[in-house]
């Protein structure tokens, strides 16, 4: 179906998730949960299959009696999970081009 | 999203507009009030079509960007190489540069 | 659409709006103002000259912007004639 042109190019979105099977990459969920992990599988919706994952949780809280904003982040580490894409925000890929901070 | 295009000047659908934002920088703003936008010095955006363009859009407003910033509350608060944004997290996509004025 | 009282579609309403000025109440605290240049079966809709408010708990932010396609997702309520407010 396709020679190797065909393969590396970006015609549409998922293209970007396609080029990126079986490498790392960085997921932004909704309420504040974020995603680094191996991409094994994913589809239309964006359900994904991550391996060997790292997820970040964001809390915000309010100090009663400061009121300052407490930012609390939890990391755990799964080894295998299945993300519904329906909570998917933003997902980038591990950098192909030479763009540097 | 065909069909009702009119050959009238003034009516530009969003087809229309999706097919004239090839090449400029955007501004794509979710409904959570995160805003994303190409960064500052390049011109590499949106593109329907071709063979080596990263960048590129489809009918569910998903959407491919390069050098991407990420802002909050008008705050910068990351940069990608590459980003896919899910398109129903999209409420606008816009041209310009933006301008801000707080209060009132 | 055989009963159709005001012999008017919702969507010839919009139709008759195009190259003027326009009121959009989104779902949430948002609302734009602009001149509509064309809409899609999903309301998606092309504005020209726009004027963002958000309501926000530091006081409304208010965002021009040239042109936008604006997702017809979260849109609640249209006005024709654009807002009653002052800019």
């Amino acid at each position: 179906m396709a020679g190797t042109e065909e393969e590396s190019a970006v015609k549409e979105p998922l293209d970007l998730i396609r080029l990126s099977l079986d490498e790392r990459i960085y997921v932004k969920l909704r309420s504040d949960r974020e995603l680094r992990g191996k991409l094994h599988a994913y589809d239309q919706h964006l359900n994904m299959i991550l391996g060997d994952v790292e997820e970040i949780v964001t809390t915000v809280e309010i100090d009663d009696e400061t009121y300052e904003e407490i930012v609390r982040t939890t990391k755990r580490t799964v080894p295998f999970l299945f993300v519904r894409g329906d909570g998917v925000i933003l997902v980038s890929p591990p950098l192909r081009t030479a763009y540097i901070e | 999203m065909s069909g009702t295009e009119k050959s009238s000047g003034t009516t530009k659908t969003p087809a229309d507009f999706l097919k004239s934002i090839r090449g400029r920088p955007v501004v794509v703003k979710l409904n959570s009030g995160v805003d994303y936008r190409v960064a500052s010095d390049t011109s590499l955006v949106l593109s329907h079509i071709g063979v080596g363009i990263l960048a590129c859009l489809d009918g569910y407003m998903n959407i491919a960007m390069e050098q991407t910033e990420e802002y909050v509350n008008g705050q910068l608060k990351n940069k990608y190489g590459d980003a896919f944004i899910r398109g129903n997290n999209v409420l606008y996509i816009s041209t310009s540069k933006r301008t801000l004025a707080e209060g009132a | 659409m055989a009963n159709n009282p005001s012999q008017l579609l919702p969507s010839e309403l919009i139709d008759r709006c195009i190259g003027s000025k326009i009121w959009v109440i989104m779902k949430g605290d948002k609302e734009l103002v602009g001149t509509l240049r064309g809409f899609d079966v999903y309301v998606n809709m092309v504005l020209e000259d726009v004027t963002e408010y958000e309501i926000t708990a530091e006081g409304r932010r208010i965002t021009k912007l040239d042109q936008i396609l604006l997702n017809g997702n979260n849109i609640a309520i249209l006005v024709p004639g654009g807002s009653p407010d002052p800019e």
